[in-house]
């Protein structure tokens, strides 16, 4: 990560589009920073958090986006600006508070970043934030390149504290997560001095006319704003208009069909509320218009809107984009989206790629690819866990089954043996469980296991737990304790015992707040797979009421950066079944470790030495005990690999 | 003969069959046939889970599995040299009384003590390095039990009335052990190990090294949810011994060092598992040696029914050494013996005629349509 605190005004750096936006925020003087990890967002507090204590800001990771959000409006009723950063699901999560703030208004400068996920690649869902400004009376710029992500969080600021109301920046994946041009901008000296001027409040009548008014300020200052701008001829066939990710995908697409005189290219960064006076420039440009926008039909609804309210003279254009089907309203866009709808829509056939060679290009991509369903990393605790709870509750019977919420342990039925049944938001697996504990009056018997990841209990799955007790639910609660937010990228919470900035933190015990809300708990180390088994068939086949497992193991990821492995594992070729009955691939068919590797020549199973982590972990559950593990030395390592590879030969010469 | 066995024994099965023909139709004793021979079957507290989803087309747990298609002349020929002859309790050398002369082992055994005395004997002769047998846990609930000393034998004495998965333990001996075994078990878990023997399974323990195989003459066991029902009605932690004593008593008895507490049978004759009534073997017809009560008549006796050589070399020993007394039994009791054991083939051919529909499909149970002419008239 570069240090985005660089003092060189006009050079031109390779940055990331989040790195872009933290810059932004710098640039703007922002002096509190608060999010909550949540990709393709988690880069941008850390880029922020690295350089705080130079810059003397402060940065932190909050328990939740609310928190974030709430801590960070304090901060600008204080007199200091101020940036909250999270991702779609987080903008859910603080929806009830903006819904109040808007109503208000707000001290210095202050800024909602929020990173759509279109896809979704590293989401339970997909959706579009952009409605939730629309709806909630939110100013909303949206970034078509990396330049943009900078100099739109950098102008948010000055926005928010002209208009008095908060300004939110929606990016995308694409944006995010790609490296492009930044020229830098001159970075302001502040010395950050908190104060509250109680004048703050509710105003009297008609704070939501205020808004209004707020926002007609706005969008008089987006009918001039530089983020919007048209490329292209005079009068023109066809008019695309794009915001985002899908402007870089339309200027591509328009390029490579050499159309630049035919087609002209509206880009729209001002996106609520539409700029209307330059939308209606530009609408008379072309009589055919193709929206391209990532998810939602956010601008092409809301130019559809505005043509409605215009005066009558003539017909308007004809519309093309999500309703007509040219662009679809799910997933993220790439320029031959584009192409394909221009191909349509002016009656081309231009040919992306030529399908032959594309047939290769993919055969030859895969043959690089290890063939295997999703799973977790080699050496993960969860999957250890996974293990244990999968036996317990197949032992146990009555359909027992989990529900889960957001991080590496839930994915749905993915490297988790099938066990989640319900994979909705953070705290879903345990508020769900809870509803589920309380159908016994019903008839309801089968066993429910909420999955729980330690910075998941944080952040949403303690009023679930204090409702299961408090209603008498009958529910088992896994609380996957590696020790970090790992999905996201190992950020510290509140049990890791430090901060955002690097700094030690006091710790809030999961066991001491589970205990304290009156669940009975117990703590496991999933590695130990049969105690931990018979563990949880107890909790599910003797107690009842709110029980916690917390299943006590560090990310794998987190511990391999420290130090070696605990075991070197290989296979003993004699001893491995193979295909045979009594085993049929077990350990790479089953338990799906990326570690374990089928070789088809012999027939039998191998350790990747590369992938493996060492947990050793499968050798309890080879059935045959053909899964061997000695201590690792960095000696030892080359005796045993060398091992099993000639006992792999002698064995493959039969 | 007239036999209808050919056709169904090349059928290529496996678990998904296994839980469809029998463990979800009924027909399973829980005997442990399945269950250890590979990762994906488990037995359970009184259950058979398949704990993952195993993909073969040919399983050996469809094979074994006593409730599949068995060729009994050919299990017969095996065991005793001869096809099956379709008697009343199979092929057997002689039948007498017996009982321990230690008078601690009957003390602690369900009867006469003759089973623990039989497998000391063969232990201290050396003609096995140990027994695959049924012990209960602390719970009460039996599960098998690999016995490799006098102690641990004595530990496993006396009866359970619930299914044992003794034959799991055997399936899960390391694949290279060379111990020389002994088993015991009710007459599904015999004929499963016979089964194993003709045919022997791959990846497993050699099942050639079982040397001794004691059968236990047993009419049904008490499952589906037995277990829970004695939790609640008795004090298992201090139970010592179960018995359901032979007519004219018709209670299921359990002793603790306190008495006894008694439940009427009537009242527990739902908890039989559903799967014995289609069991067509009461005196385990291909051990070397069956063993059962010696009824009202002899009680704390045992009845023992001599089969082959091997049953027969093994009383011979352990009279010899003074550890086990005989005496003749009166032949009306045979007769009696022989009249139960028919009685439970004919409601078993009456079971397996409604559950299929027709007297020409018997399930997994080859035996001659003249058979079953003759006994059903």
């Amino acid at each position: 990560m570069p240090d985005i605190d660089v003092n060189a005004p006009g050079t031109t750096v390779l940055w990331m589009g989040n790195e872009g936006i933290a810059r932004g925020a710098l640039e703007a003087g922002v002096g509190f920073a608060s999010a909550y990890p949540g990709t393709p967002s988690s880069e941008i507090l850390p880029a922020i958090a690295e350089v705080a204590k130079r810059m003397g800001i402060y940065a932190e990771w909050a328990v939740n986006e609310m928190v974030a959000m709430e801590s960070a409006t304090a901060a600008s009723l204080a007199g200091i600006r101020s940036i909250a950063i999270m991702k779609q699901n987080g903008v859910n999560v603080v929806s009830d508070f903006l819904a109040n703030l808007v109503m208000r208004g707000i001290g210095k400068g202050l800024v909602l970043i929020c990173a759509d996920d279109p896809g979704p690649h590293n989401s339970s869902n997909e959706q579009d934030t952009r409605p939730v400004a629309k709806w909630l009376d939110i100013p909303l710029l949206e970034p078509g390149d990396f330049q943009e992500a900078k100099d739109m969080t950098k102008w948010l600021f000055d926005l928010a504290e002209e208009i008095n109301t908060i300004c939110m920046l929606r990016t995308v994946g694409k944006i995010a997560h790609t490296r492009g041009n930044i020229k830098l901008g001159e970075l302001p000296v502040v010395e950050h001095k908190a104060h509250f001027a109680a004048s703050y409040g509710f105003r009297g009548a008609g704070p939501h006319a205020e808004l209004h008014k707020k926002l007609a300020k706005a969008q008089e200052k987006f009918e001039s704003s530089p983020f919007n701008l048209y490329i292209g001829p005079d009068k023109a066939e066809l008019l695309i208009i794009a915001c985002g990710a899908s402007w870089l995908y339309s200027q591509e697409a328009v390029r490579l069909m050499n159309l630049q005189d035919k087609v002209g290219l509206l880009k729209m960064g001002t996106i609520y509320p539409l700029p209307e006076k330059f939308m209606e420039k530009h609408l008379k440009k072309a009589s055919k218009v193709l929206f391209v926008e990532e998810v939602h039909p956010f601008v092409e609804q809301g130019v559809m809107e505005l043509v409605g309210t215009l005066p009558p003279s003539g017909p308007h254009p004809v519309f093309y984009g999500k309703r007509s089907g040219h662009i679809p309203a799910y997933g993220d866009l790439d320029p031959s989206v584009v192409i394909k709808a221009i191909n349509s829509i002016m009656g081309l056939n231009y040919q992306t790629r030529d399908a032959e060679y594309d047939k290769k290009v993919k055969a030859l991509a895969q043959s690089y690819v290890t063939a295997r369903s999703g799973t977790l990393c080699p050496g993960c605790p969860h999957k250890a866990s996974h293990w244990a709870i999968h036996r317990a509750l197949q032992l146990t019977g009555h359909e027992g089954f989990g529900t889960s919420d957001i991080g590496c342990y839930g994915g749905g039925g993915v490297g988790s043996f099938g066990i989640t049944k319900t994979h909705f938001c953070m705290g879903g697996g345990i508020g769900v469980a809870n509803g589920f504990g309380k159908l016994g009056r019903f008839g309801f018997d089968q066993p429910v296991v909420a999955f729980c990841g330690d910075s998941t209990f944080y952040h949403a799955a303690i009023p679930g737990l204090i409702d299961a007790v408090y209603n008498g639910s009958n529910v088992l609660m896994v609380i996957f304790d590696n020790s970090a937010t790992s999905m996201t990228g190992f950020q510290p919470h509140p049990g890791t015992g430090r901060n955002a900035m690097g700094e030690p933190a006091a710790t809030v015990s999961i066991e001491a707040v589970c205990k304290a809300i009156g669940a009975q708990v117990v703590i496991c180390d999933p590695f130990e797979l049969k105690k931990t088994t018979d563990t949880l068939v107890d909790m599910i086949e003797n107690k009842t009421g709110v029980r916690v497992v917390i299943m006590d193991r560090e990310c794998e990821l987190i511990r391999a950066r420290r130090e070696e492995p605990p075991y070197r594992v290989y296979v003993d070729p004699e001893k491995c079944l193979g295909e045979d009955c009594g085993c049929d691939m077990f350990c790479n068919r089953v338990f799906l470790c990326t570690g374990l590797t089928w070789n088809r020549q012999t027939g039998k199973a191998e350790i990747d030495d590369v992938i493996c982590a060492g947990c050793g972990v499968c050798v309890d559950v080879c059935p045959h005990g053909a899964i061997i593990k000695e201590p690792y030395t960095a000696k030892g390592k080359e005796k045993v690999a060398v091992k099993g590879k000639e006992k792999l030969k002698e064995v493959a010469a039969r | 003969m007239e036999r209808r066995g050919a056709a169904t024994a090349v059928e290529v099965k496996a678990s998904k069959e296994l839980f469809k023909e029998i463990i979800n139709a009924g027909l399973c004793s829980l005997c442990g046939g399945c269950s250890g021979s590979c990762p994906y079957l488990v037995s359970y507290k009184g259950r058979v889970i398949l704990m993952d989803n195993c993909n073969l087309a040919d399983g050996q747990c469809h094979e074994y599995c006593w409730r599949t298609y068995s060729d009994l002349d050919a299990l017969n020929q095996k065991v005793f040299g001869v096809p099956y002859g379709e008697s009343e309790m199979g092929v057997f050398k002689e039948v007498f009384l017996a009982r321990s002369k230690d008078p601690d082992i009957r003390r602690r055994s369900q009867d006469g003590g003759t089973v623990t005395t039989l497998l000391t004997v063969a232990l201290a002769e050396k003609m096995i390095d140990a027994v695959v047998e049924t012990k209960l846990d602390a719970d009460k609930r039996p599960h098998g039990f690999l016995a490799r000393s006098k102690k641990e034998i004595l530990e496993c004495a006396g009866a359970s009335y619930e299914p044992s998965p003794v034959l799991e333990t055997l399936n899960h001996l390391p694949k290279d052990s060379t111990d020389k075994l002994g088993f015991v078990g009710v007459p599904c878990q015999v004929s499963c190990l016979r089964k194993m023997q003709l045919n022997p399974p791959r990846n497993r323990v050699n099942v050639d090294n079982v040397k001794l195989v004691i059968g236990l003459f047993c009419g049904w066991t008490l499952a589906q949810g037995f277990h829970e029902f004695m939790k609640e009605h008795f004090d298992l932690s201090n139970a010592i011994k179960f018995d359901v004593p032979h007519s004219p008593f018709h209670t299921y008895d359990v002793y603790t060092e306190s008495g006894k507490q008694s439940v009427e049978l009537e009242d527990i004759r739902s908890y039989i598992n559903t799967a014995c009534s289609y069991c067509f073997d009461m005196t385990a017809e291909f051990a070397d040696i069956s063993v059962g009560s010696g009824r009202t008549a002899f009680k704390g006796w045992n009845t023992v029914v001599v089969r082959n050589k091997t049953g027969a070399k093994l009383v011979e020993k352990a009279k010899a050494k003074g550890a086990l007394e005989t005496q003749a039994i009166p032949e009306e009791s045979i007769t009696n013996l022989k009249r139960a054991s028919l009685g439970k083939k004919k409601r078993t051919l009456e079971n397996l005629i409604a559950l299929s529909g027709s007297k020409k499909d018997l399930g997994y149970l080859d035996v001659s349509q003249d058979f079953i002419t003759r006994f059903l008239s």
